[in-house]
């Protein structure tokens, strides 16, 4: 019976999600041109660096983790703090806090409909599609199970950062700002546009004690590592579960705290 | 009727400047945070061209610096659609809920006013930034520093200008036939990222797509050969001035068309 509310909300935003059938046209064809650009361009790098292993990571490699990083990033992603601003300066928020519901849950919720269709549209083709062009380079063993719980930490942890950003759209009414500053900042520090293995020594250590890691690197090294030590699973899963936890924790504190002080137009 | 010459319209956009700055400085802290967005994510976007070409002397026979050129060549020629076309974001939203009527019935150039109303100043941090790299870059690679190469400068910068300024009008305009038009939008955004790699990476095949059918290597490649390489200019490099100002002039029709065709939503 508690399950069903959230699920009629998932239901709702499935439904949703179908209406805007011309935008995922655009947004594939945005994606494969991204990927063609990708392709050519860690082409010329690998042809220049004269060996086939950079950092640890060979062509196909860097390629594989690159191409599901996109389709990873077409799925968590879900503008949440635009959503958040948007309803903050109409004064829409005001509705949504006097539901029965949690601000915090119910949008996480409205959104999970996405999340089905997204995963179902671009994320599982893409995989498809690249675990049959490199014919089995994507290991298809218990690190499958890894990769699932490890994407389920990261859906967590990268709403909990936009709810939190999004709340601080409650104090200072400027959306476009915070977002696209949250937007660089995630999409560079979680590995999505370059892999971490790049990164230069001490930036990379810096990085691998930041929550961003969590989102695009982790899923990506376990899925990526066909026999990997226990050791190692646990202590990214581990990272990622303790990310998980403190973020969520802050947003939510944050998110009370605030709630108290805010003023909202009338809607 | 008379047409009005440019004095007279250089003096309405002065006077529509003013009253947008002023109306921007009411928010003030929207202002300094969205100016603080657009310098990280500058700041973000160096960072990751820095990580992946930093351990390589060359990339397909570019150095370092000449892609450094590029990058900072593709930033300044960005910053005119960025500070004097950025209501090109907001008219689907105008077309949509009707207010875009009001336009029509000034008489003044529907297009000129439209697009003078709002000036945005963030473009100016992306300005200074690019400025920097160019001028690094210039230093760097040993470039003579004569009249003559000044004015060619500013000559295919304005190009470049031209022809990411009609990519977004024409983009923009398709909200007048379909309804969401921010994926067109988003999707000719993203070309932008990419006008900073030489073109030579792509196979043959995507150098003609990216050429002829998404003009993205005239955004900065073409137009800055003739500063990088001026032995080996090829004939598009020359041609590209007198293709900016068809593509500007064909996507304001473009725009117009769409304008003209609008009958606003009845309220």
């Amino acid at each position: 019976m508690r399950l069903k509310k959230y699920l009629t909300l998932t239901r709702a935003g499935m439904i949703e999600a179908l209406q805007f059938r011309l935008g995922t046209v655009v947004i594939v064809i945005g994606n494969l041109l991204y990927l063609t650009v990708v392709y050519f361009l860690w082409k010329a790098i690998y042809a220049s660096s004269g060996t086939d292993v950079v950092n640890g990571m060979t062509f196909s490699d860097t390629l594989i983790y690159l191409v599901l990083a996109t389709a990873l990033f077409n799925f968590m992603e879900m503008y949440a703090v635009w959503e958040m601003g948007r309803s903050i300066q109409s004064g829409k928020i005001v509705l949504d806090l006097l539901k029965p519901m949690d601000y915090r849950r119910l949008l996480f919720w409205s959104y999970s409909g996405s999340f089905v269709m997204n995963f179902l549209t671009t994320f599982l083709p893409t995989f498809i599609i690249v675990g049959a062009v490199t014919h089995g380079a994507i290991p298809l063993r218990l690190n499958l199970l890894y990769f699932a719980v490890s994407v389920i930490m990261a859906v967590m942890i990268n709403y909990s950062i936009d709810f939190f950003v999004g709340t601080i759209c409650l104090f200072t009414e400027s959306i476009w700002g915070i977002n696209i500053m949250k937007q660089v900042v995630v999409l560079l520090l979680s590995g999505a546009t370059i892999p971490i293995a790049f990164f230069p020594e001490p930036l990379k250590t810096v990085v691998m004690y930041m929550p961003f890691q969590s989102i695009y690197n982790a899923p990506l090294t376990l899925l990526l590592d066909g026999s990997p030590d226990i050791e190692d699973v646990l202590m990214i899963l581990g990272t990622q579960l303790f990310w998980c936890i403190t973020t969520t924790v802050i947003s939510k504190l944050f998110w009370k705290v605030s709630l108290r002080q805010i003023t909202v137009n009338g809607g | 009727m008379k047409r009005k010459g440019f004095g007279f319209y250089f003096r309405i956009y002065c006077k529509i400047l003013a009253q947008d700055l002023k109306s921007k400085m009411s928010y003030r802290a929207d202002f300094i945070i969205s100016t603080i967005g657009m310098i990280c994510t500058n700041i973000a976007g160096f960072i990751s061209f820095w990580i992946l070409f930093r351990s390589f002397p060359s990339i397909n026979g570019w150095s370092y610096h000449e892609m450094l050129f590029l990058y900072g060549f593709s930033l300044v020629s960005l910053t005119p659609v960025q500070c004097f076309f950025d209501n090109n974001w907001s008219l689907r939203i105008n077309v949509y809920n009707g207010d875009f009527i009001k336009y029509c019935f000034r008489p003044i150039n529907l297009f000129f006013y439209y697009q003078s109303e709002v000036f945005d100043i963030k473009g100016l941090g992306q300005l200074a930034f690019g400025l920097g790299t160019l001028i690094y870059s210039w230093t760097k690679i040993g470039l003579a520093l004569t009249p003559l190469m000044v004015l060619k400068m500013i000559l295919f910068l304005l190009t470049s200008s031209l022809i990411m300024i009609a990519l977004q009008n024409a983009a923009a305009a398709t909200c007048f036939w379909i309804q969401n038009s921010f994926y067109v939008l988003d999707l000719v955004l993203k070309f932008k990222d990419y006008a900073k790699y030489p073109i030579t990476i792509f196979s043959p095949v995507f150098r003609f797509i990216f050429t002829f059918i998404m003009p993205i290597a005239f955004i900065a490649y073409y137009p800055s050969l003739v500063i990088l390489r001026p032995d080996e200019v090829p004939v598009l490099s020359w041609l590209s001035p007198l293709i900016g100002c068809v593509f500007f002039w064909l996507s304001y029709k473009f725009w117009m068309f769409g304008a003209t065709k609008y009958s606003g939503t009845g309220s």
